[in-house]
């Protein structure tokens, strides 16, 4: 074996980032572009770049829009544009937290839910819709609050519940945030069970749409910041993500921090879930199946892997909610409902054709 | 020059207590081998060592400072861990793996620069796995893994190298490999190596010094030579073994012997007779059986008279190379008429050893039962033109009871043995002895009623 050391003629890594970036950025753009184009009314691509182009500040004095243009100019602006920008924040958050689960844990089908977030933000949107918790005093903001708090909690309880001494190994938090998830999830059961009337709005909160009336250039910048921060602080980590993703002892060994990065980086997974889960509901697959998809695509690095991952969560979700919009006008599809359809089938065609058991 | 200091280190699963007072100190360049029974602590000696296990009691020094008070990354920066097995399941490239050795040595942000992939790219070749830079680490083999993280180790560019049992999932060639490899670090990059090694002839042949490990404490250390002897393993793994100078590298050479089924005290003697390694197994045997074994004539240097000398077998012996002079004899003779039984192995005959069948006839005529081994036929091994097959057939005219198997044997003595404690005395044993068929049948019974 060492005498078969003859050099390669170059070394190459393992994540071919530039290549791919182009294209993740242009398949993002013509998601956005197709799904402004669905719609209850059909609006031209060219349209769209004008009324676009014209909302720029500084090129919009140059475009002079048309009658037609013009009274579209709202439905693109305050209606599909917020949801579409919205939507991507979801799906990046969603796939940017279910990377870094699946990172931490090892494991293929880590997502927002192994460690309960997902759930707790379901038990508080659950509390805030059948019980009315906080309404009176944040009126409609009750729910994304609700969720966003009951999201944050339930990590910190699932974080605690697994401390063991100093540490928080990774087996036991798994198992805790199944367990408290479980928990949770029957709690939700019970609400739903006396939910009454209000039962419609819990459903839907749970399949998970970008339909609601929350959906605004608002509602939008409330989670932004959330989202920002989460991104940049995985971002900062991802190169100690890749060393914990070898295993805990190892990365101890290479001068990582574990647990003070384990408890980081659960924190910015659940503060992104948090965020994306208290506007649009509990939107599924994409957690779970983004990671995975881009993993094939890019390579296991996550210094490459989580950018990719974002932009295709990113892509995903903009599309699959554009189809929920025109699949079958004049109603709407719960995009959650799309996505998981959709995702599969793709995931699977991919596992079929890759026909690899080591889907990492 | 590095310095690693334990310092009555004690360490405590829970309230399981794992590791009690240990205390050593090693330096650069030296190669250390822990060695001890599985759950004797020496795992958990390297991972107080590695910062994954901090010890309850005592500390751990690096160049002065407490590892346990330094930086992640410092230690990391001097002190690089080649774990059992690495199970990676993310499929990086293994270049990708060896460079994230530089991770101490990068700030937050940093990403590597050409230093840091030379420094990788160096490591690599110095441990032969720069061909498989490309390929990913999930698709290497055990061995190819194993090099590619001492590579990554290296990476880090550490003074020391700790290593948890890194062959024990590799064959044959590729534990040499790796061992050779080791070898070479603390050699020529004068790296501490401190590892954790199960099979105690490779950690005779490469480790400077080792320590050995029982219930959590250091029951010795010092130079293979002083460390690795029949009564330290014995003590430590409570097995028992003959430990030989190595042929070639005169290091000791470790053979582990089954454990003794039991521990009875018999009250038979057993004079063997034997020469050129051929009673040597039969010696151990008789012994862990709880016999009283005596031997002779036995040439020194002879292999079975080194058996002897480690069994604590007393002994008739000879000079080296010399035929058996009349003194010897008659000290053979004597030993002979205390023994209880005279066995007499499939020893080949010369000139020199002649005497020890004349010894065997005697015991004979003085009414001493002697079981001839004859899994060899005589005419093979006899290399006295013929005499030595002469006195065979005497011996068995005289009653020599021919076995062919050391099986047959055991079950005989074993016969004997029974007889003699029904209180017959010594005599009587052996007069019983004779009825050979009978006895044999009547143990037979004895064994299946004790079963």
């Amino acid at each position: 074996m060492q005498t078969g050391s003859s050099k390669p003629p170059q070394i190459t890594r393992s994540s071919k980032w530039r290549r791919h970036f182009g294209l993740l950025i242009l398949l993002f753009i013509g998601c956005v572009f197709l799904s402004l184009n669905f719609g209850f009314s059909q609006i031209p691509f060219q349209d769209i770049t004008q009324i676009l182009l014209k909302n720029i500040p500084g090129i919009g004095n140059y475009i002079q829009l048309t009658d037609f243009q013009a009274n579209k100019e709202a439905i693109i602006t305050l209606v599909r544009l917020p949801r579409i920008l919205t939507g991507a924040l979801v799906g990046a958050a969603l796939a940017a937290s279910g990377t870094v689960f699946q990172g931490m844990f090892r494991n293929p089908m880590a997502d927002p839910f192994v460690v309960g977030a997902s759930q707790g933000a379901a038990l508080g949107a659950a509390l805030a819709i059948v019980l009315g918790i906080g309404s009176s005093a944040l009126g409609a903001n009750a729910l994304p609050v609700a969720a966003f708090i009951g999201c944050i909690i339930s990590v910190l309880v699932v974080y605690a519940i697994s401390r063991v001494g100093s540490k928080v190994p990774m087996t036991t938090l798994l198992l805790s945030g199944i367990a408290v998830g479980l928990f949770e999830l029957a709690i939700i059961t019970y609400l739903q069970s006396i939910a009454g009337d209000k039962l419609g709005d819990l459903t839907f909160w749970i399949i998970g749409s970008l339909s609601s009336s929350r959906i605004t250039w608002s509602g939008m910048f409330s989670i932004l910041p959330f989202v920002l921060l989460g991104v940049a602080v995985t971002f900062l980590y991802s190169r100690d993500l890749n060393i914990i993703a070898l295993g805990e002892d190892q990365a101890q060994h290479l001068g990582v921090n574990t647990e003070r990065v384990k408890f980081i980086l659960l924190m910015s997974g659940a503060l992104m879930t948090a965020a994306a889960v208290s506007i649009s509901g509990l939107i599924g697959f994409i957690g779970l199946m983004i990671p995975h998809m881009t993993r094939l695509l890019v390579g296991p690095d996550h210094r490459v892997l989580l950018p990719a991952s974002i932009l295709m969560g990113a892509s995903f979700l903009v599309l699959c909610d554009g189809l929920a919009r025109i699949i079958s006008m004049p109603s709407e599809v719960p995009v959650g409902v799309i996505t998981v359809l959709s995702g599969v089938t793709f995931f699977l065609f991919l596992l079929r054709k890759k026909k690899r058991v080591d889907v990492f | 020059m590095v310095n690693l200091k334990i310092e009555n280190v004690a360490c405590y699963y829970d309230s399981a207590k794992i590791l009690e007072d240990v205390c050593f100190s090693v330096e650069t360049g030296t190669f250390l081998g822990i060695l001890g029974p599985n759950g004797s602590g020496k795992t958990t000696l390297l991972k107080s060592i590695s910062r994954v296990l901090k010890p309850r009691k005592g500390t751990i020094v690096l160049d002065n400072s407490d590892i346990y008070s330094m930086k992640n990354t410092d230690v990391a920066k001097s002190m690089a861990v080649v774990p059992q097995d690495s199970n990676i399941t993310f499929s990086f490239k293994s270049f990708d793996i060896v460079l994230m050795g530089r991770t101490p040595h990068l700030a937050r942000l940093a990403s590597e620069g050409a230093k840091d992939i030379a420094i990788a790219k160096q490591a690599m070749e110095y441990t032969g796995t720069i061909h498989l830079a490309n390929r990913l680490i999930t698709e290497l083999s055990g061995g190819e893994r194993q090099r590619v993280i001492i590579a990554r180790a290296l990476t880090q560019q550490p003074k020391i190298l700790l290593l948890d049992e890194p062959t024990s999932h590799l064959d044959i060639s590729n534990q040499l490999e790796i061992m050779d490899l080791l070898k070479q670090l603390c050699v020529e990059k004068k790296l501490l190596i401190v590892g954790v090694f199960h099979d105690f002839n490779l950690a005779a042949r490469y480790c400077d010094s080792i320590i050995m490990l029982k219930d959590g404490k250091i029951v010795a250390a010092g130079k293979a030579s002083e460390t690795l002897t029949c009564e330290n393993i014995r003590n430590v793994f409570g097995i028992n073994v003959i430990v030989n100078k190595h042929p070639v590298t005169d290091l000791p050479f470790v053979i582990p012997v089954s454990k003794p089924k039991d521990q009875r005290q018999r009250s038979l003697s057993v004079h063997l007779i034997s020469g050129a390694g051929t009673g040597s197994t039969l010696m151990k045997i008789l012994t862990d059986s709880g016999y009283n074994v005596t031997a002779g004539v036995l040439n020194v240097l002879d292999t079975d008279f080194s058996t002897a000398q480690y069994l604590k077998i007393p002994v008739v012996s000879e000079a080296p190379f010399s035929p058996v002079t009349e003194k010897a004899q008659k000290a053979n003779l004597e030993m002979i008429r205390k023994a209880s039984i005279v066995v007499l192995a499939s020893v080949p005959f010369g000139s020199g050893n002649l005497q020890n069948l004349e010894a065997a006839k005697e015991a004979l005529k003085a009414g001493i039962a002697t079981y001839v081994l004859d899994e060899v036929p005589i005419e093979i091994r006899d290399f006295t033109g013929g005499k030595a097959k002469t006195l065979f057939s005497e011996l068995k005219k005289l009653g020599a009871v021919f076995v062919n198997g050391q099986e047959a044997l055991l079950h005989l003595l074993n016969v004997s043995e029974q007889k003699a404690k029904e209180g017959c005395g010594k005599q009587g044993a052996v007069e019983q002895l004779k009825e050979k068929d009978d006895s044999t049948e009547n143990d037979i019974t004895n064994k299946v009623e004790n079963a």
